[in-house]
């Protein structure tokens, strides 16, 4: 008699839940379809490609000069660094050198839009743990104060197009450093700020510590970048392994942990490239000297000389490449993009799994991807 | 916190809109309550005339109900602003007075979808289900809060507690209900999640309740009240009314009859040094039951950083997310009208219900005076010695209608402060933390108010 009692147990069944593209989380389009049982996730398959728009064809399909305008749109976030991949590789290709006081000002701008990137990454993190409504809000005041300057130099706040294969597009005026140092001086209390609210907050700690851990091996198999590998405990940032510009000449930290990292330790990492980024905006100020700002003449038939040649910049997410080969003429012939959003993406599953479907957006956010940069 | 005049525009705003809820239910009131029958019906054997007078909670409630909620979402959107550095909703109406009278008329006009495949009698019951008991509750707590005016005086229930307990524990089968119905699969977690959590956090919240009505000896959320009048040492969330002796000793003293005050402090604390001790036990143990209550009450209500049942960057909107149109509004009114309810509830138990936070015997010879000469004032027109508003009501309603909105302006503060808790943390946080420690308070509660007579009755002749 007991043996047959033994067969009648509970039946459970797996669900499956398609999260987004609709949802409010998703960051953009992304799709997860995500098995659960229960709360807890069993299976996670991301569906990439609703944001798909051709980037690379588009580039071989236009001019150099048409091209360098679409770049900002690959990540819209950090727009600043698809424009300098890009100008990087052609200008190697092209063998053109940069005026010191371009590189300056490529650094400046680019670490501006590090910051901006970050604050934003922080208010949205803030927002995936379901603080709706109160800190969020906070990063985007300097985020705001970021824009005005940088849509200054640039005449857009989002999709610069300032850095151009051969230099920058605009020399800002005095007054411009003077207002941005003002906002370097300004900028550490702010953090301050933010750190004060979040960083010590009992639910926060509780929702961050130890989920999502990515250990080491993990994250170099799939070629995790940026700071969600550097949390993994590997210190590799482009700015010190391969310096390129005129980092060699800055001083500041990368921060790195030792251990495996989990989503508090990409937030402490983030919190503090912010504080870096500062810095550095600081040093340039200080050692910024006046000069050309462009080696090459911006006109529509600009000819790129013929060629292959592919170099990477460390934007907020990870290494940011770009890989071109020119057979001399006016248009690419042939373009790829190294995203970090891609490579990161691709670990979610690795961490998604036994954890309950609250941290699915938790952790999605700590490795911050953002999906044009995903899908191109 | 925003800049000076965001400030100021949000209290101008707020001030606005309490004149906006509570002169129409004053109006209804008086209408429904005097008017018709003493002026219309004048026979007071005739059968409406008692019909119309005991209709008058209930339109009371269904009138400031609506009035209230479209008011507490503005109150919460412009205090989020401040809180945020935003402006918030400032186009409609003057400084965005009428935003949610707006939203509300847009509410009601979209259209009603029905998903395919969803149950519909279910789907269109859950928002009743949702919003029906919180109007049952609201009513006997109106008794409280009118300091047991005659005319309100017939929803005051011996077992009022019970039974608002029990009313506002029904709403989580609407969200069940509308969870289950939907035939989606965010809104069945959300309303299961609701369900688990209800069952959890009600437990510390009825703890922390009973604790307070152990210490009145009552059930009746009128005696309840009455009993904390005189002032903020009066209040049950210092002990209940350990203090009660305190209070009364420098009363007595003050008009100097320190005989009595002697005797009072030898009845309020009979067993010497033990029971002085015992009312510091009490007072701590109400304060961390009060704790309780406010964590118990924001999962109760679905409020971060309990608001699993619809969060939004998990299940979409949860349990309401295939709601449209009317329905919608009804889940949303009903959410706000819970809020509302929770903290005329904390400040009925709690905080002294319409009473005087400044203790009586500072504002002893002006005050009653001018309490009894401002609290006519505000009365239409006196019908047969029954005024609608006078000295004994007028003043208790607003401070409870101050005490009240203190609490939502909490609520919103919290909201815009923490993030949200995940299901598991949340679990083990109510069984393995607030569950044992409401216990815990509860006992030694038990025992310390043994050695405190907070039951004190005045000599003739002493301070009031």
């Amino acid at each position: 008699m007991a043996t047959e009692l033994k067969t009648h147990s509970l039946k459970t069944d797996e669900m499956i839940i398609n999260m987004g593209p609709q949802h409010p989380a998703t960051h953009g389009v992304l799709r997860l379809i995500v098995n659960l049982d229960g709360e807890i996730v069993k299976h996670v398959e991301p569906v990439i490609g609703h944001l798909h728009r051709g980037q690379e064809w588009q580039g071989q399909n236009r001019t150099w000069f048409q091209y360098q305008a679409l770049i900002d749109r690959v990540d819209y976030l950090s727009g600043m660094f698809t424009s300098w991949a890009m100008a990087r590789a052609a200008e190697k290709v092209d063998g053109l050198v940069v005026p010191e006081r371009a590189e300056w000002l490529r650094i400046i701008a680019s670490e501006m839009n590090r910051i901006t990137s970050h604050l934003l990454w922080l208010g949205t993190y803030l927002i995936d743990l379901g603080a709706m409504f109160g800190f969020p809000f906070y990063p985007f005041r300097e985020r705001e104060k970021l824009f005005v300057l940088l849509e200054e130099i640039a005449g857009q706040r989002m999709m610069f197009n300032y850095i151009r294969i051969g230099g920058v597009q605009r020399d800002p005026k005095p007054d411009w450093f003077k207002r941005l140092k003002e906002f370097t001086e300004d900028f550490p209390d702010r953090v301050d700020e933010y750190e004060a609210i979040v960083s010590e907050n009992p639910i926060f700690l509780k929702r961050t510590q130890g989920v999502g851990i990515l250990p080491k091996a993990v994250a170099v198999d799939y070629g995790v970048t940026g700071p969600t590998l550097r949390c993994s405990g590997v210190n590799y940032d482009l700015r010190r392994f391969k310096p390129y510009s005129m980092y060699e000449k800055l001083e500041f930290e990368v921060p790195t942990f030792s251990g495996d990292g989990d989503t508090q330790e990409r937030y402490i990492a983030r919190v503090r490239e912010m504080r870096e980024s500062n810095k550095i905006l600081k040093q340039c100020l200080d050692m910024i000297q006046p000069g050309e700002i462009m080696a090459k003449k911006q006109v529509a038939g600009m000819r790129i000389k013929a060629g292959e040649g592919f170099e990477a910049v460390e934007g907020p997410r990870g290494v940011l490449g770009c890989y071109i080969i020119s057979n001399g003429s006016d248009k690419p012939f042939r373009f790829r993009w190294r995203n970090p959003s891609f490579s990161n993406l691709s670990v979610l599953p690795e961490l998604l799994v036994g954890h309950p479907i609250a941290d699915v957006m938790a952790i999605f956010g700590s490795i911050d991807v953002i999906i044009p940069d995903v899908d191109r | 916190m925003g800049n000076a005049s965001e400030i100021f525009k949000f209290t101008r705003l707020s001030i606005i809109w309490l004149c906006l809820i509570f002169i129409p239910v004053w109006l209804v009131a008086y209408a429904v309550g005097i008017f018709i029958p003493y002026f219309l019906i004048k026979d007071q054997q005739n059968i409406f005339f008692d019909v119309f007078q005991a209709l008058v909670p209930i339109i009371a409630v269904l009138v400031f109900i609506p009035i209230n909620a479209m008011f507490m979402v503005l109150f919460e959107r412009r205090g989020l602003a401040l809180f945020t550095v935003r402006s918030g909703p400032n186009r409609v109406g003057v400084d965005g007075l009428l935003q949610t009278a707006a939203d509300a008329v847009k509410l009601l006009f979209k259209e009603d979808i029905t998903p395919r495949g969803a149950d519909i009698a279910m789907f269109t019951l859950a928002p009743i289900t949702f919003f029906a008991p919180s109007v049952f509750a609201a009513i006997p707590l109106l008794a409280a809060v009118t300091n047991d005016h005659p005319l309100f005086h017939i929803v005051n229930l011996p077992t009022g507690i019970f039974y608002v307990l029990a009313a506002s524990s029904v709403p989580v089968v609407g969200i069940v209900m509308g969870g289950w119905a939907s035939n989606n699969k965010y809104s069945l977690v959300g309303g299961l999640r609701s369900a688990a959590q209800a069952i959890s956090y009600e437990i510390p919240l009825v703890l922390s309740l009973v604790s307070m009505c152990m210490m009145a000896k009552s059930l009746d959320v009128v005696q309840i009240a009455n009993q904390q009048a005189g002032g903020i040492l009066d209040w049950n969330i210092f002990g209940g009314g350990a203090l009660r002796g305190i209070d009364k000793f420098i009363a007595l003293n003050l008009v100097g009859n320190t005989i009595d005050a002697k005797t009072i402090l030898d009845a309020a604390y009979p067993s010497g040094i033990l029971s002085y001790i015992a009312a510091g036990v009490l007072i701590v143990c109400s304060v961390i039951m009060f704790l309780l209550y406010l964590t118990g009450a924001c999962a109760e209500i679905n409020r971060i950083p309990f608001d699993l049942p619809e969060a939004e960057s998990e299940l979409v909107s949860g349990y309401n997310t295939e709601y449209s149109g009317i329905k919608f509004a009804i889940f949303f009114l009903a959410e706000f009208t819970n809020l509302f309810i929770v903290s005329s509830i904390a400040v009925v138990m709690f905080m002294g219900g319409g009473g005087n936070p400044i203790p009586a015997w500072l504002l002893d010879p002006w005050w009653p005076s001018f309490a009894s000469s401002v609290g006519p004032m505000f009365d239409l027109v006196t019908a047969k010695g029954l005024m609608l508003v006078d000295e004994h009501t007028f003043f208790p309603a607003l401070w409870v209608i101050a005490k009240t909105y203190a609490f939502v302006f909490f609520a919103v503060l919290i909201r815009g402060t923490l993030p949200r808790f995940r299901i598991d943390q949340l679990m083990d946080f109510g069984w393995k933390r607030l569950i044992p420690l409401s216990l815990i308070v509860f006992l030694v509660m038990a025992f310390a108010r043994v050695l405190v007579n907070v039951h004190l009755v005045m000599p003739a002749g002493g301070a009031p």
